[in-house]
């Protein structure tokens, strides 16, 4: 182990360990969103934010479009594809065992990643944007701007979503089936279209999180496989459901992930998040922030 | 005598509420207890503190002698304590014999005991046609015959009934008041917890009356049919008399 | 129908099997004893997974046990693979028994089981790509050291097919025998209601732990096998997600909690993933996993209980009533 606890070190890592967290929030709302909401656990989530990467990246790519203009496009269309797939594949067994739909999001997982694959070659792909290099000093820390970006459009994104749910008709018709889908129905709540809504805002969110990304992460096939896992760590220490909970687990994870690899050689500091990972489902599944229910 | 069950103090809190307060009864072998009480006033709970379902908060469970509480259900149940379900959990992929077949498991661990005691008890409540029929495609009523066969095959001494009564027509009700008044000939001592007057009225020799977690009244069915403070315990609740 | 029927049922498939040398060439050969080697695997995830209804999502970490276990014993200390076995059996049931101890003692279950087993499969991903003396993110190479049985080792294709058809009968009789058994009857009532099961007597912990532990040793030495045979291992061919969900798309397909069920889903989809590797693999890397996302998408949408599983329905609603032995509608009376 590098023990190196020179204070710059440090104060890069909580830095970058911040901005990731934003990051790994921003990309775990949906899934907290569909998880807390419809209780389906959709193992293809990471595939579906590889599908937002992949879209922002050619836009910008080969359409020469800035990133943050590619919002307009991803957004929308990750809502349509979320609901799409929600149509032909998970609404029809929304009544089966749980496993079931969570074998059939492994299926659509599987088959998107490597989809990507046969379509896009195993390459991992990044494009530079005149953002790619921004970046400002604060004291011995770099703060790189489009990370900076990301961080600022997650906590935009969380209060929006929030607000939305708070708010609006629909949102509260999202929050109601959550807790009662017979009770919603009861009250004149078209409880599978709201679901449908749920899981195509939940993609959405994708979408925005691809664009946000793509001017310094990469896309590749195999990207769904460590952020999707990352997404189902940060919503389980969050609380399913728990948008604040959402934002603070990913900061944790975050942090988790850079002050890990200053400490620990290797691939090994990943290890040390699904530890934690662990150790919270068997203590403390309900989250970080949610009240235990007895 | 000592008595087989006896309950001291039982409580169970769930966060601010308190479920079931400092109740304490006995039991003797051979009798049938009813166990009655408006809805919510803790009469599951104190079945679930019992079958090792749910621990206690405070107080102590005695059977036969031993203190069961905090054991877990499982091995309250080789102690000797069984009980039903009130919203019937049978297996539901596996057929009737087989479910039984769990239950008998308790006290084997051959195959062929098991069968055979499984297809013994299946007969004893009834069921022996339908045997091999899977169990979510059996009706209410032999559903919780079914209830009844899977406890019987562990060997209980003390059966805990969770309303069986329920959800019965008047002739179904008769079906089972037969049965366990046939069990208890054959030595098995039962409490039941009943909405179902007539059932009951029947069959206990005792009834315990609780409210709000604790008991209010103690004493033969019609004792506790005329006790005031039960009739104020129901008030504006109609009993079913079916 | 005797009690004896299912087991002379799968001698009987033994024993037809093992003509297979004498009409394939060595490249079908190589697939039969794939075949062989993933409905091994398969039958030992139907335990925990079909049995027990416990979807673990991580059975590779014990493949890898097993696989790892032989590899380095045998290249570092020029032991006898036999040793290795032994070491790999005893390493998995400890590994299995601990997890399970814990996983269930805190009674996760459903998803969360299923999060924690990936997790813990994904770390040793990574916990070995770290260590250089199993051979980092490179793996192991094994030394072929000569045809014999004392080595594990082959030169044709016909040893490792044998060795093959011995494993899968021996797990397949030993399912069997189970069937009747305590155990199982006691894994099934888990599966099915395990507030029922333990109102009634079971030690569910204990029950889910055992199956756990059979599960786990088995696939360890599915891995033992599998290393031998290919001699070769790295971390994400035997850990990892990937490979635990293959384990489970046999068994799944084929159908779970049947006898037969995994060996089917094996037979169906192993072929046809090699050979969309062979055809298209150049060309379309991934194809084969694009095929089996779809077989499981289109399995969990109109065939959920997998193939065995609709076979022993569609028999049931045949024969309502039979004598004995009973009918069991996961495991079919003798299937």
């Amino acid at each position: 182990m590098n023990l190196n606890f020179s204070g710059a070190v440090i104060s890069q890592a909580v830095a970058s360990g911040i901005m990731l967290g934003g990051l790994f929030a921003l990309i775990s709302i949906g899934l907290t969103l569909i998880w807390g909401v419809m209780k389906i656990i959709n193992f293809a989530q990471g595939e579906f934010l590889m599908v937002a990467l992949y879209l922002a990246y050619f836009l910008v790519a080969w359409g020469h479009i800035d990133p943050y203009i590619t919002i307009l496009v991803t957004v929308p269309f990750m809502f349509f594809f979320g609901i799409g797939i929600f149509r032909i594949t998970i609404s029809p067994i929304l009544k089966d065992p749980v496993m079931n739909q969570i074998m059939l999001t492994l299926g659509v997982s599987l088959i998107l990643q490597n989809l990507a694959l046969v379509l896009f070659s195993a390459n991992v792909e990044s494009v530079r944007t005149r953002y790619s290099t921004w970046n400002f000093d604060i004291g011995p820390v770099v703060i790189s701007v489009p990370q900076l970006i990301a961080l600022i459009g997650s906590v935009i994104c969380t209060v929006a979503v929030w607000y939305y749910l708070k708010t609006t008709d629909s949102g509260r018709a999202i929050r109601a089936s959550a807790q009662n889908p017979t009770a919603a129905t009861l009250m004149g709540i078209d409880v599978p279209r709201t679901y449908l809504l749920a899981f195509g805002l939940g993609s959405a969110t994708l979408g925005l999180a691809g664009s946000l990304m793509i001017p310094f992460y990469y896309t590749s096939p195999t990207v769904g496989l460590f952020l999707g896992l990352i997404m189902f760590i940060v919503v389980v220490l969050g609380g399913m459901g728990n948008l604040m909970g959402c934002f603070v687990g990913g900061l944790v994870i975050g942090l988790a992930e850079t002050v890990g690899s200053a400490v620990f050689p290797g691939s090994l500091a990943r290890v040390f998040t699904f530890v934690i990972f662990i150790v919270f489902l068997l203590f403390r599944p309900q989250g970080v922030l949610s009240r235990r229910q007895s | 005598m000592t008595a087989m069950l006896e309950v001291r103090g039982l409580t169970r809190r769930f966060g601010g509420l308190v479920a079931v307060n400092d109740l304490s009864f006995e039991l003797n072998e051979g009798e049938i207890v009813g166990l009655i009480g408006p809805n919510g006033s803790g009469k599951t709970t104190t079945f679930s503190m019992l079958s090792g379902a749910l621990r206690p908060s405070a107080g102590s469970i005695t059977f036969n002698g031993e203190r069961i509480d905090g054991l877990k259900a499982n091995r309250v149940c080789h102690k000797g304590l069984a009980r039903t379900f009130q919203v019937v959990q049978p297996f539901p992929d596996i057929t009737a014999c087989e479910n039984v077949m769990i239950g008998a498991f308790a006290n084997t661990g051959s195959g062929q005991e098991a069968e055979k005691v499984a297809r013994e008890r299946l007969e004893q409540v009834g069921l022996t046609p339908k045997a091999e029929t899977l169990a979510k495609e059996l009706t209410l009523l032999q559903l919780k015959r079914l209830e009844i066969a899977k406890a019987l095959a562990t060997n209980p001494k003390l059966l805990l009934l969770d309303e069986v009564a329920a959800g019965l027509t008047p002739t179904e009700v008769d079906v089972v008041l037969d049965l366990v008044n046939q069990l208890h000939s054959e030595g098995i001592t039962f409490i039941i917890v009943e909405h179902v007057m007539r059932f009951v009225m029947n069959l206990s020799h005792r009834c315990i009356v609780i409210d709000f977690g604790s008991l209010i009244a103690e004493g033969t069915p019609e004792e506790v049919l005329n006790n005031p403070a039960v009739h104020a315990a129901y008030l504006g609740e109609e009993a079913s008399i079916a | 129908m005797s009690v004896k029927m299912p087991y002379i049922r799968i001698l009987i498939v033994g024993a037809l099997i093992c003509l297979l040398p004498l009409v394939l060439d060595t490249y079908y050969m190589h697939i039969a004893i794939l075949v062989l080697i993933w409905a091994f695997l398969a039958c030992a995830w139907n335990i925990i997974g079909g049995y027990a209804g416990q979807h673990s999502l991580g059975n590779g970490l014990y493949m890898g046990i097993g696989a790892y276990s032989v590899a380095y014993l045998t290249n570092r200390f020029d032991l006898t693979p036999w040793v290795g076995l032994v070491v790999a059996i005893v390493l998995s049931a400890a590994a299995a028994a601990f997890i399970g101890w814990i996983v269930f003692r805190y009674a996760l279950k459903g998803a969360y089981f299923a999060l924690v087993t990936i997790a813990l499969t994904e770390a040793a991903v990574y916990i070995v790509s770290n260590i250089p003396a199993l051979g980092g993110a490179g793996g192991m190479q094994m030394e072929y050291r000569g045809n014999s049985i004392a080595y594990m080792q082959f030169a044709g294709k016909n040893g490792y097919f044998f060795g093959g058809v011995i494993l899968l009968v021996f797990i397949l009789l030993l399912t069997q025998w189970y069937k009747r058994k305590r155990f199982f009857y006691q894994l099934i009532a888990v599966r099915e209601n395990e507030d029922a099961a333990e109102a009634l007597g079971v030690d569910t912990v204990k029950a889910k732990i055992k199956a756990n532990v059979m599960s786990g040793v088995l696939c360890a030495v599915g891995g033992v096998f599998y290393v031998q045979y290919f001699l070769y291992v790295g971390p994400r061919s035997v850990f990892g997600e990937i490979v635990s969900v293959q384990i489970l798309i046999y068994a799944i397909v084929g159908g779970l909690g049947t006898t037969w069920g995994p060996v089917v889903g094996a037979v169906l989809l192993v072929p046809l993933s090699e050979i969309a590797r062979a055809q298209l693999g150049n060309s379309f890397q991934g194809a084969h996993l694009l095929i089996y996302g779809a077989v499981m998408v289109l399995t969990m949408l109109f065939m959920p209980f997998g193939i065995m599983g609709a076979v022993d329905r569609l028999r049931q609603r045949w024969q309502h009533r039979s004598a004995t032995p009973l009918v069991d509608s996961q495991g079919g009376e003798a299937s």
